[in-house]
């Protein structure tokens, strides 16, 4: 007996193939970010430091755990495991990301600088930037609604109600 | 859909807390025992953001970098910024020594840089990093005397010290 067969949730249809491939996507995306910023907690530190948004005490604290969050997100959504906590972690950071880049871009925080960037500083890297996490966040949404109002088999863990 | 709806709700509600402890747990104990971990309050007062690997600060005042410009010429300043930038205002008989192309303007300057006592990187805004980042990469190549003036540029035209343009 498969797990679902216990979830009455979880007996209409198979996912559709759109919510897979954009499943595995959303979930390849957030484990490749999480990648270089476990590696390089110092820098990505120094990153979260140049927002300027977060209280000094919070950097590094924050620069720890949220590239594990990522990556943990990642594999939950790769593997569709646990999905409902998983869509909703991950369109809400997506919203705090693009809220941070669009709020420094509107105070004029000093781009140039190089506070965001180490290699190219000049260009319209940053608004590529939020454009690019606004696809993102259009995908996450549109999982965190198929996983709660339509979603069919997926697995659940074992952790049937 | 209703009552999916709603056992998703709960399931996210059990799910998001026990995903985000997870992470919490496995990235202070990854921390705790790697061998380049950092502290998990981090000191980013302005000091300790502007000092050298040995953790001695790298900051010049202004009072004392004026003095070093007007008293003598034994005071190198270089602009850490892109050259644009320095191109549309630097402080006066600075150098360009953009952070980003840092190894082909220094083979060009080394000479000017090496016959000064003391080196001042600057750039611009109290969070620029660029002059700190120049300063240790001056340092590295074997500049002893490099010092920061921090939010350099600013602090130098608010004080109505000399200012230029152009290349």
């Amino acid at each position: 007996m498969t797990s679902y067969a216990c979830c009455p949730t979880d007996i209409s249809r198979t996912p559709s193939r759109v919510f897979i491939v954009l499943r595995l996507f959303l979930g390849a995306v957030f484990i490749y970010a999480s990648y270089d910023k476990i590696l390089h907690p110092q820098a990505f530190a120094q990153a979260v430091y140049n927002y300027r948004i977060l209280p000094d005490a919070l950097v590094n604290l924050t620069a720890l755990v949220l590239p594990w969050l990522e990556l943990i997100l990642g594999l939950c959504l790769a593997a569709g495991f646990w999905l409902p906590g998983a869509t909703m972690i991950s369109t809400g950071l997506l919203m705090i990301f693009i809220g941070s880049l669009a709020f420094n871009r509107m105070r004029g925080l000093d781009i140039s600088c190089g506070c965001f960037a180490t290699q190219n500083v000049e260009g319209p890297a940053d608004l590529w930037t939020v454009v690019r996490d606004l696809i993102f966040l259009a995908v996450s949404i549109y999982l965190t609604l198929v996983v709660f109002f339509f979603r069919s088999g997926q697995k659940q863990g074992g952790n049937c109600p | 859909m209703n009552r999916l709806f709603s056992i998703s709700v709960q399931q996210s509600l059990r799910q998001i807390p026990a995903l985000i402890a997870l992470a919490v747990i496995i990235a202070l104990g990854v921390n705790h025992w790697r061998s380049d971990g950092i502290p998990l309050v981090g000191d980013w007062s302005m000091e300790a953001r502007f000092s050298d690997a040995a953790g001695e600060s790298l900051i010049i005042e202004l009072a004392q970098a004026r003095r070093l410009f007007e008293e003598d010429g034994g005071v190198l300043f270089v602009d850490a910024r892109p050259q644009s930038e320095y191109a549309q205002e630097h402080i006066s008989g600075a150098l360009s020594l953009p952070w980003q192309d840092a190894d082909r303007y220094l083979a060009e300057t080394a000479g000017r840089l090496e016959s000064r006592k003391t080196i001042v990187a600057y750039c611009d805004g109290e969070d620029c990093d660029l002059s700190h980042e120049l300063a240790l990469f001056l340092k590295d190549m074997g500049f002893e005397n490099v010092r920061v003036l921090v939010n350099g540029l600013t602090v130098w035209r608010e004080a109505g010290l000399p200012i230029e343009t152009g290349n």
